[in-house]
């Protein structure tokens, strides 16, 4: 009796994504240790810190649940970074290098979706494989060096705030408000989570299978061109060293909102916690003295055990 | 093997089942599609573990824990699905999992095709032990996949479906070896559809049906038409609707259809109101056939219209669904858990995926919460709500979920593989109203199945398919299993 | 195997050769004839590349490569992938520079590369994760070891493992025996033993769709495919230790993209993703490749990013060449 109540118990728990458990728990170590630290403003700006990767998590959680992944984000950031910082497109108005993140990452995403969709390659080689492209074309056109300026007013722009929310933050919800009602009340979210549960079936019930993968991979590019965009906006100096891990993390903080590959239980919002986990865990690892190699370790045992995770719930539902 | 059970998640595939085998005689295990014998024989080989019942060998209890136990005590096996490792050749399939070594510790090849070469030979074959099986014809892989089961120095033997895709010349063969072991004193399980084989070769007979035993007799007691009416349930009649008598327009024609290079190409007519059947063997083209106009086979030649319209064929299987479907035609897949249904998701998003996949992917998705509530209830699926998962239905209501996925899509065609595989004899009865009702609306169906008498008293006319190729087409009201098997093996 | 049998099995003609239909090595001939090609182009190209001494230094160059591929594609015979090596090399070399004696830190890095191995397979074959998934977390988890336990590259390599990489024994280089001993092994792990042969019925069965088939044979499939992991960690520290001899340092970058470029060797090799056909030789003639067109590439004065970007472009032709049912990951 008792184990069927904890049985029962740990299925329910078991369906609220680990994003909000964790959110819970680092606010708590915060409270905790580093009270001073939760007040609006110091929130705000390292809850900023992650918008690009927020952004970046919406396209990654569309592609996952259409049993796919996207590792390619790295380099649609590198790319509009040094599109933008370059002399390329000096002087350019907002407009044209908002256009110009959204072309890149949309056409990066439609490669990676003809891959995947289509040639059906493994979406983790295939989007690695285009990632070292694209950085390397890149990287050569800079000769490996710091491309040059940010134009200011993207930087501006960045730093604005809405009412008492930086501006970023706020673009970020709207985008995820507007990925929660495409993913809730269109035919497109219905063939995601038709595909994801199970391809075949979706097939035979008209959906076109390939055409979703296509367009999940094209809107997760979308995705990642804009989260370069902010990424940029961010900078005063271009640079092609900078969002290589995002892509990862953006797996982790989406495994983490309860999202994996075929099943979206944790749907936008879910996602939308585990970026927040992050921004509190780099608080949390500042405020504390860990450096990079640390966090490495820790972002990677994050993505361990919230597969191990997932992992153990299906096998237990087999 | 005594008071076995075992359950499947929800579904109950076995209860309380008993049977007894003798050395010296052919058992023969019968009973439909889904009625446990695959899964009591997949416990006796150890594959999978009951939950409650004993095994005894030789007065001795036994329990194995996987395929490996059973085969150390004596236990053979030649699977229905045994699928054998294309990648490897046929030495290795027949030793895999316990190959001979030699002193250095590699593999020992020269003593594995040595053996492999004569279990072959016992069997009448002369392929080459080294050749991989993926070279091999699908009737020799059948013959690797008995030598495999038959050469293990075993006690009792299971054969399940072992003639599925063997033609009668082999068959006899095959029956030949299954006497031999008899006459040395083996215990033999043989499970198979045909009726002429379990009279030619059986000894005794178990029927079961819906996972319980109806009834073990000698099978000189039996007479065919008994043994039907054990394994059905109830007098046949009873089971199937009406035929109808009005047909239609012509619905869906096909000329000059050629499924594979060297075979002969073929015509056939669906008319409204209609139900047709392709009967057959198994594996004989009437699934490549149903499948080539949806492009998952892609075949030699051949025209099809539905409503006067060509259909281009060869189909892409990318779009072969939706373009079908745009001639008014709907296709029911036969393996409902893997191609048909979304079993994690509401029964709700299960009916209507094929309303909303009508439209772009663009447009706002429509509720058709009433058309989900209306097919479920003429329908009769019994759940606790449009919103539970469809894993938690039973099978009957899952199949019923699926057709009324395409029912609700108002088609004027329905092409449906297997319409009742693994479903109680009551949700039987109403699908084949349900498929009855569609017809008599003015709808068509072209229907194939394993099970032959299932054809012969749902449809109207029953095209029998061979070598694939249609070689007659009859009356479903004439038809019987054996006019059926003569005009598939005499052609 | 009997000459009669292996005569019998060089008869297969060449068109099905070059094809790999139907074998069980794949399309390894093809890349031979590549590999021939390239080779042909660059000895036309350059005087010194048909020199003994560019030869020796090519086999040097390869080696790293041709090791972590061999382990690589023992995991992708069973339809796995570990993007981990990547890491465990850099991580062994910076265990290696630690400064211990070299008996206890070249069984140490085997020990711990074992240990890596050991847990990419049971959180995959226990905890049912995604292999890529879970050898992704832990390419980032031992990353970070790597650089905590040295941030920037240098370091005191034992000198044994130095000279074992840089010296010669009668007059032959020292490398060319690290070859000889790593083909020894693999051909013995691969195609002589049970192991090897149980890793292509798994693999087999997984590509042809059938997830249990072999182990309805009786084959124990969690614990080889385990045991496909530690392999692959621990030839991936092998070839760390060669690259510590080489590099004379330890170093957490000297791994990256390591992974990639053994998964681009195993695909041209012939070896199919998606699990069960493969090739030693195969595998081996894809890492020549692999080490020839870099070669090729420095002599053109290839600049190194265009490079990495060349590379990418030849995993994604060779991985989109390989046709596959499943589609996503």
């Amino acid at each position: 009796m008792a184990a069927m109540l904890n049985n029962s118990l740990f299925a329910r728990l078991s369906r609220i994504p680990p994003a909000y458990f964790v959110f819970v728990a680092l606010l708590l170590v915060l409270w905790i240790a580093r009270p001073h630290m939760l007040n609006t403003n110091i929130m705000g700006i390292f809850i900023r810190q992650v918008v690009p990767l927020g952004i970046l998590v919406l396209g990654q959680l569309l592609v996952m649940r259409v049993n796919s992944i996207d590792l390619s984000g790295g380099s649609v950031i590198i790319l509009v970074n040094y599109l933008i910082s370059s002399s390329f497109f000096h002087d350019a108005s907002l407009v044209t290098y908002f256009v110009l993140a959204v072309a890149s990452g949309v056409g990066i995403g439609l490669i990676n979706g003809y891959m995947v969709g289509i040639r059906r390659v493994s979406a983790v080689i295939a989007t690695l494989a285009m990632n070292i492209i694209v950085i390397g074309a890149v990287e050569f056109l800079a000769s490996g060096k710091p491309p040059g300026a940010v134009p200011k007013f993207l930087n501006e722009i960045y730093n604005s705030k809405l009412w008492t929310i930086p501006t970023p933050i706020v673009f970020w919800i709207v985008l995820s408000l507007m990925m929660w009602v495409l993913l809730k009340r269109f035919v497109f979210g219905r063939n995601v989570m038709s595909v994801g549960e199970n391809p075949t079936a979706a097939r035979f019930s008209g959906v076109p299978v390939e055409r979703t993968v296509i367009l999940a991979h094209a809107l997760a590019g979308l995705m990642a061109g804009i989260a370069a965009f902010v990424q940029t906006s961010s900078l005063v100096m271009g640079s092609v060293r900078i969002g290589l891990d995002l892509p990862i993390l953006a797996v982790a903080a989406t495994i983490l909102g309860g999202v994996v590959f075929g099943k979206g239980e944790g749907g936008v919002w879910g996602p939308f916690f585990g970026v927040l986990s992050f921004a509190l865990l780099f608080v949390v690892m500042t405020t504390f003295n860990i450096d990079e190699p640390g966090k490495l370790v820790a972002q990677g045992a994050i993505i361990l055990l919230a597969a191990i995770f997932y992992g153990l719930k299906t096998a237990g539902s087999k | 093997m005594t008071s076995i059970s075992k359950a499947f998640g929800s579904s109950q595939a076995l209860w309380d089942v008993s049977i007894e085998l003798f050395g010296g005689s052919v058992h023969a295990l019968m009973g439909e599609n889904g009625a446990g014998k695959s899964t009591l024989m997949k416990i006796l080989a150890g594959v999978h573990q009951p939950d409650s019942g004993e095994i005894h060998k030789d007065g001795a209890r036994v329990s194995f824990a996987n395929p490996k136990d059973a085969l150390d005590a004596g236990i053979s096996t030649v699977f229905q699905e045994l699928s054998l490792l294309p990648n490897l050749t046929i030495s290795e399939n027949m030793f895999l999992g316990r190959e001979p070594v030699t002193r250095l510790g590699t593999v020992d090849y020269a003593k594995m095709n040595a053996e492999t070469r004569r279990a072959l030979q016992e069997l009448g074959l002369t392929l080459d032990p080294s050749s991989l099986v993926s070279e091999l014809s699908i009737a020799e892989r059948q013959f690797v996949e008995i030598a495999h089961g038959i050469k293990a120095d075993a006690s009792v033997f299971i054969l399940d479906e072992p003639t599925a895709a063997l033609n009668a010349a082999d068959v006899e063969v095959l029956n030949r070896h299954i006497r031999r072991l008899r006459d040395a004193g083996k215990a033999i399980v043989y499970i198979s559809h045909r009726m002429d084989e379990i009279f030619e070769i059986c000894d005794t007979v178990t029927v079961l049906k819906d996972g319980q035993v109806i009834g073990t007799e000698d099978i000189a007691d039996l007479s065919p038409d008994r043994l039907i009416a054990m394994m059905v349930g109830r007098e046949l009649e009873d089971l199937f609707p009406n035929r109808s008598e009005n047909l239609g327009e012509r619905l869906l024609e096909v000329t000059d259809f050629q499924i594979a290079a060297g075979s002969r190409p073929f015509s056939l007519a669906v008319h409204r109101g209609e139900i047709v059947a392709l009967a057959g063997l198994e594996g004989q083209g009437q699934q490549k056939f149903l499948r080539a106009l949806i492009g998952l086979f892609h075949p030699v030649a051949g025209h099809v219209a539905i409503r006067g319209r060509q259909l281009p064929l060869p189909a892409n299987e990318a779009n072969g669904i939706r373009r079908l479907r745009s001639y008014g035609a709907a296709f029911v897949p036969e393996d409902r858990k893997e191609e048909g249904l979304f079993l994690g998701l509401s029964i709700s998003h299960n009916i209507a995926m094929a309303l909303h996949s009508k439209v772009s992917e663009l447009q706002p998705a429509r509720s058709f919460s009433g058309k989900v509530h209306d097919t479920m209830a003429s329908m009769n699926v019994k759940a606790a709500s449009p919103n539970a998962p469809v894993t938690s239905l039973s099978g009957g209501n899952q199949q019923k979920v699926l057709l009324g996925r395409y029912l609700a899509a108002n088609m004027d065609l329905l092409l449906i593989e297997e319409p009742t595989r693994g479903v109680d004899i009551g949700a039987k009865s109403e699908i084949y109203k349900l498929l009855r009702d569609f017809a008599d609306e003015g709808g068509a169906v072209l229907v194939l199945s394993r099970e032959t008498i299932e054809l012969i008293g749902l449809s109207d006319r029953i095209y029998v398919i061979h070598g694939n190729t249609v070689v007659s087409n009859m009356q479903a009201k004439d038809a019987t299993e054996h006019k059926i098997l003569d005009a598939a093996l005499g052609a | 195997m009997k000459p009669a049998e292996a005569s019998e099995r060089l008869k297969t003609s060449f068109g099905s050769l070059l094809s790999g239909r139907n074998s069980r090595q794949g399309r390894w001939f093809l890349a031979l004839i590549i590999l021939f090609l390239i080779a042909g182009l660059l000895s036309v190209y350059t005087e010194q590349f048909l020199s003994t001494g560019n030869l020796l230094n090519l086999i040097a160059q390869a080696m790293p490569l041709i090791i972590t591929a061999i382990g690589m594609m023992v995991v992708v015979l069973v339809g796995g992938l570990d993007l981990s090596v990547g890491s465990v090399i850099s991580f062994t070399t910076a265990i290696l520079a630690l400064g211990a004696p070299a008996y206890i830190s070249i069984p140490g890095v085997f020990v711990l590369a074992a240990l890596i191995g050991l847990t990419n397979g049971l959180v995959v074959t226990r905890l049912n994760v995604h292999p890529i998934i879970a050898t992704l977390a832990m390419q980032f988890i031992i990353l970070g070891f790597a650089r905590i336990l040295r941030p920037v590259s240098g370091g005191d390599i034992p000198d044994i493992v130095i000279a074992s990489v840089n010296g010669a024994f009668l007059g032959v280089p020292l490398p060319v025996f690290w070859g000889i001993f790593t083909f020894v092994i693999a051909w013995k792990l691969i195609h002589g033993s049970r192991f090897g042969l149980h890793l292509f019925a798994i693999g087999g069965g997984r590509a042809s769709g059938a997830e249990d088939a072999a182990h309805n044979f009786g084959v124990a499939d969690k614990r080889n495919v385990l045991l496909a992991y530690v392999t692959c960690s621990c030839f991936a520290a092998l070839a760390g230790v060669f690259l510590a001899g080489r590099i004379v340092s330890g170093d957490p970058n000297v791994g990256l993209n390591f992974e990639l470029d053994a998964i681009t060797a195993v695909a041209i090799g012939g070896t199919q993703l998606s699990g069960g056909v493969g090739s030693l030789h195969g595998t081996i003639i894809g890492a020549l490749v692999m080490a020839l067109l870099a070669n090729g590439m420095n002599l053109a004065n290839i600049s190194p990013f265009v490079q990495t970007a060349i590379k990418g472009g030849i995993l994604l032709l060779v991985v989109g060449l390989q046709s596959r049912k499943k589609m996503g990951l």
